[in-house]
């Protein structure tokens, strides 16, 4: 693990709500290797967007970091300034947010947006900067990249917008992008166009992926290691089709079960009783006791730690993990 | 539209913890009010016990111009001195208060009552009807509240000519201030009930086989008399500096009634011989209420404003 | 029409009307229409569960805003048979579980209204439903004196569906009712609604985006593509071989469970804003099997051996 890209050890975020104190992210830890995609699963509430914002420094107040190390190529960027985190975000760090509308900015072309950044990021020129924008245009699959250019953002469809948003967060080329998301405000027939755009910079760049996601069948097409994350915790982490084929921890499981996937069938589907946490309410133990069938004492007064399984490639959190993954 | 299902009361805090705790978490707003409900109570006690310093009877000309009681010549039966009439200064607060505030009150209720149906109306209805009522109030927002209320003033004073009572002037400033502000009540309810009409429950109603004005009555107009309320208490504000204008000018609340307005511009004749307490009174009085008021206002538009909503 | 048939959508078109406006008037511009729904026929049989599946702009929420009434058609007839006599009773359930709930209402009031206002019930009758009708939705009695922020999307979706049984409905449309919900949620709300269907005979529209979702819960389904039905016809047929490449197109689309195929299979293009002009087929632009003819003429729709209807020149096999 000391080839890492990126680690993240024992990250907590916490939020004051009037006199009580909240935690967000409580312990989250996990690291993503250099050119890989690392899925980061899980409900709303579970902190899934939250990890990522607070890796880039974006998390709004109330919420702040309280704990943890983030550590980007060996340089710790937790320690660093709001001044160099700046830098470190766009330039090392891309970032891909869920709504294309909000993300480009709606008075500047798509070519002022890229060429921007790619100057501020890059040491060339601006003529330099215009000819890669236009190549990036063309690399993120839009037809007639160099009219592209003076296009506004309203004059795109929200897939076309999705695009030129992946190549602003990839045109300054980071060694890890982070997208929040990126497919869940599109339709069906553009989600799956989006997704081949970046399995195709991935490959082609190399660039590291922190995809975060709700869809499950979006992991299984695109994630090398997955993380299930639950109230603000690792549940299990561990290459995609192991965990997807032999979950081990009851979540993971009763997450597919519960998910409405092509060809499942009628009587398979199978609910997991009552709901996520609060962050107000979160159990004592491990938190996702009182909707475990596997539950027991130890469950519920103790919280489990992060183990490791199968040496080392996989993770869970559940003092009684599944065998044979049901 | 029969009874709800009588409610069993949820398990919450008594009312008074929950007051005390609201208190503890906003002190400005708490002070805000704790002054306002005590002018308000002073506006409304004091004139059931002290005899009317207007009533002609009551007053002796022989104690005009007595300073407050801290200054020489001051006396303890006045205790902020008197005016150029012998009336008790301090008496003569709590009645022109108690006269200011019941034309502030009734003004708002009046702007609230037109205002509301007509933006109601308007939001719900659209169309034609919802044209013609904004394009009335935009024609009406071309002049200043307080330019509107001296017109209705006028026109009212020459149809009645000069043989109206002080009633009757009361009442003809109440509705002209009232009148004057329907527009910012009628645009805020048209553009919340803009909001709330294409809300899902609304469509659930009617798709239930709700009648109109059952939807607006029963379903809308509880969503949106948040920020209505809110502009409320702000005008109370502004409705009683309006009446205190139009009276300093002379046109409002006769000179034989105490309003703030007419105290102070009674006051007003003194100030330059040295009697500064005559207008400095109800001046003062005048801030303190609308400055509670206002920070109250502003304390429930952060309350209810509905970015905030849901976060708690 | 037979006695069978408990909905027809005969012809039924929406446009819209584009205002001008202030300065498009002044710049001589006329409001242009869309029609977010053109021609669309379709019968819901007593009893069943009709999916009605497309994408964003498809024109498959307005249509069923028409069926509730809520918005009346431009064009064409829809009718609603009612089962004994009284007027057919409709209830909806909408996507968004917050904005569908009056926050000012106590849930026992929110879902006695149907009961109110059809005079289903009477007295104290009234308040015995509602504890009824939560238990049956799986929340209790005493919900019903809280309001709707105390609950969680997912509840509030089950008050929703509460509402909805109270008027006794003889036609149910479900608009997108689990969109907004998690994955653990959606499939306790999928199998509550699978549960009420089988048990109380409802006959329903059941309205996606999400095609798994519809070959779970639908007997039959329509396809609906920028305003129009482009394929209809029985949900397992329709899955095992669909007609129109546009239904293969979005079955394929969507990233199933599997990690060894991790193939994508992306639309080409992009779906063309509401309103643009197409003189032939509208999928002909992102068709792999298009030719001349589809750019030029508009197919029929035609019926095929199974039962299923589909608006193609050149149906898959």
């Amino acid at each position: 693990m000391s080839a890492a890209l990126l680690e993240v050890r024992d990250l907590r975020v916490e939020l004051k709500r009037g006199k009580q104190q909240l935690t967000a992210l409580d312990g989250i830890s996990f690291a993503i290797a250099p050119g890989e995609v690392l899925g980061v699963v899980g409900e709303s509430g579970a902190g899934k967007s939250l990890t990522g914002a607070a890796i880039i420094d974006l998390l709004v107040p109330p919420l702040k970091r309280t704990g943890g190390e983030i550590v980007l190529s060996g340089r710790h960027l937790d320690a660093l300034s709001r001044e160099d985190m700046r830098k470190v975000r766009g330039r090392r760090i891309g970032f891909i947010a869920q709504d294309p509308m909000t993300s480009l900015n709606p008075v500047l072309t798509i070519g002022q947006q890229l060429v921007d950044t790619i100057v501020t990021h890059l040491p060339v020129s601006k003529e330099e900067a215009r000819q890669r924008a236009v190549r990036w245009i063309a690399r993120v699959g839009l037809s007639d990249p160099a009219r592209r250019l003076d296009q506004y953002p309203h004059q795109l469809s929200g897939g076309m917008r999705q695009r030129v948003v992946i190549a602003l967060a990839l045109c300054a080329e980071p060694e890890l992008v982070i997208a929040d998301e990126p497919t869940t405000a599109l339709d069906v027939s553009v989600q799956a166009h989006v997704l081949q755009v970046l399995r195709d910079l991935h490959e082609e760049t190399g660039v590291a992926v922190m995809l975060i996601t709700h869809d499950l069948g979006v992991i299984a097409k695109m994630a090398d290691r997955v993380a299930v994350l639950y109230a603000g915790r690792v549940a299990e982490i561990g290459p995609t089709s192991e965990v997807l084929r032999t979950p081990r921890h009851p979540y993971t499981s009763g997450l597919m079960r519960a998910t409405v996937a092509p060809g499942l069938d009628r009587k398979a589907l199978d609910p997991i009783p009552g709901s996520m946490p609060n962050l107000s309410s979160i159990p004592p133990g491990c938190a996702f006791n009182p909707r475990c069938a596997r539950a027991t004492a130890e469950c519920r007064s103790q919280r489990p730690p992060l183990v490791d399984y199968r040496d080392g490639a996989g993770k869970h959190a559940c003092f009684h993990p599944l065998e044979d993954g049901r | 539209m029969s009874a709800v299902p009588s409610p069993a009361t949820p398990a919450r805090p008594s009312a008074v913890l929950r007051l005390f705790e609201a208190a503890k978490g906003a002190p400005g707003p708490t002070l805000a009010a704790i002054v306002g409900i005590l002018l308000a109570a002073f506006a409304f006690i004091v004139p059931l016990f002290a005899p009317d310093p207007f009533n002609l009877a009551s007053t002796s000309v022989m104690d005009a111009f007595t300073p407050p009681m801290w200054m020489a010549d001051g006396s303890k039966v006045f205790p902020l001195g008197t005016d150029d009439q012998g009336r008790n200064m301090l008496t003569a607060l709590a009645f022109g208060l108690r006269t200011s505030l019941i034309v502030g009150l009734a003004s708002v209720a009046i702007g609230l009552l037109v205002g509301g149906a007509l933006g109601l109306t308007a939001g719900f209805a659209g169309g034609w009807v919802d044209s013609l009522i904004m394009r009335v109030a935009d024609v009406q927002l071309a002049y200043p509240a307080l330019l509107l209320a001296m017109i209705i003033d006028g026109a009212a004073r020459s149809a009645l000519g000069q043989q109206r009572d002080v009633k009757t002037a009361i009442a003809i400033v109440i509705i002209s201030i009232g009148v004057a502000f329907w527009v910012q009540y009628a645009r805020t309810i048209r553009s919340s009930v803009l909001v709330e009409r294409d809300q899902d429950y609304v469509a659930a109603a009617r798709v239930t086989g709700r009648s109109a004005l059952g939807i607006v009555v029963l379903h809308i107009l509880p969503n949106v008399m948040a920020p209505v309320l809110v502009i409320a208490t702000i005008n109370l504000g502004v409705a009683i500096i309006t009446e205190a204008t139009l009276s300093f000018l002379g046109i409002g609340i006769p000179l034989t009634q105490p309003s703030l307005g007419t105290l102070i511009r009674n006051g007003n004749n003194f100030l330059q011989s040295g009697e500064w307490w005559i207008a400095v009174w109800p001046c003062a009085l005048l801030i303190a209420f609308v400055v509670s008021v206002n920070v109250l206002g502003d304390h429930l538009r952060d309350v209810f404003n509905p970015r905030l909503r849901g976060r708690s | 029409m037979s006695a069978a048939d408990m909905l027809v959508v005969d012809g039924v078109s929406k446009v819209f009307a584009g205002e001008a406006g202030f300065v498009g008037k002044l710049l001589g511009r006329s409001g242009v229409g869309t029609r977010a729904v053109d021609e669309v026929s379709l019968t819901i049989r007593r009893g069943e569960m009709f999916g009605l599946v497309g994408e964003s702009g498809c024109g498959k929420s307005t249509l069923a805003r028409m069926i509730a009434g809520l918005t009346p058609p431009t064009q064409g007839q829809i009718a609603l048979t009612g089962v004994s006599g009284h007027k057919p009773r409709l209830q909806m359930i909408f996507q968004d579980p917050f904005s569908s709930l009056n926050g000012r209402w106590t849930v026992g009031r929110i879902v006695a209204e149907p009961i109110r206002v059809h005079g289903l019930r009477e007295g104290k009758a009234v308040e015995a439903r509602v504890h009824e009708l939560l238990e049956h939705v799986g929340l209790s009695a005493a919900d019903a004196y809280k309001y709707p922020q105390e609950f969680s999307g997912g509840q509030r979706q089950r008050i929703s569906i509460a509402r909805a049984l109270a008027g006794e409905p003889d036609f149910l449309v479900l608009d997108e009712p689990t969109s907004a919900l998690d994955v653990s949620v959606q499939a306790q709300i999928l199998k509550l609604l699978d549960t009420l269907q089988s048990e109380l005979h409802l006959t329903s529209l059941f309205i996606t985006h999400n095609l798994s979702i519809v070959r779970l819960m639908t007997d039959r389904l329509a396809v609906m593509y920028l305003g129009r039905i482009v394929e209809e016809g029985p949900t397992e047929q329709l899955f095992r071989s669909p007609r129109h490449p546009y239904t293969r197109l979005l079955m394929d689309a969507a990233p199933d469970l599997d990690t060894e195929d991790r193939s994508l299979h992306p639309i080409p293009g992009d779906l063309p804003k509401p309103g643009t002009p197409m003189p032939g087929c509208r999928f002909a632009n992102r068709c792999p099997r298009a030719a001349d003819l589809c750019k030029a003429q508009e197919p029929a729709m035609t019926a095929g051996e199974g039962g299923e209807r589909f608006r193609c020149h050149f149906p898959l096999d």
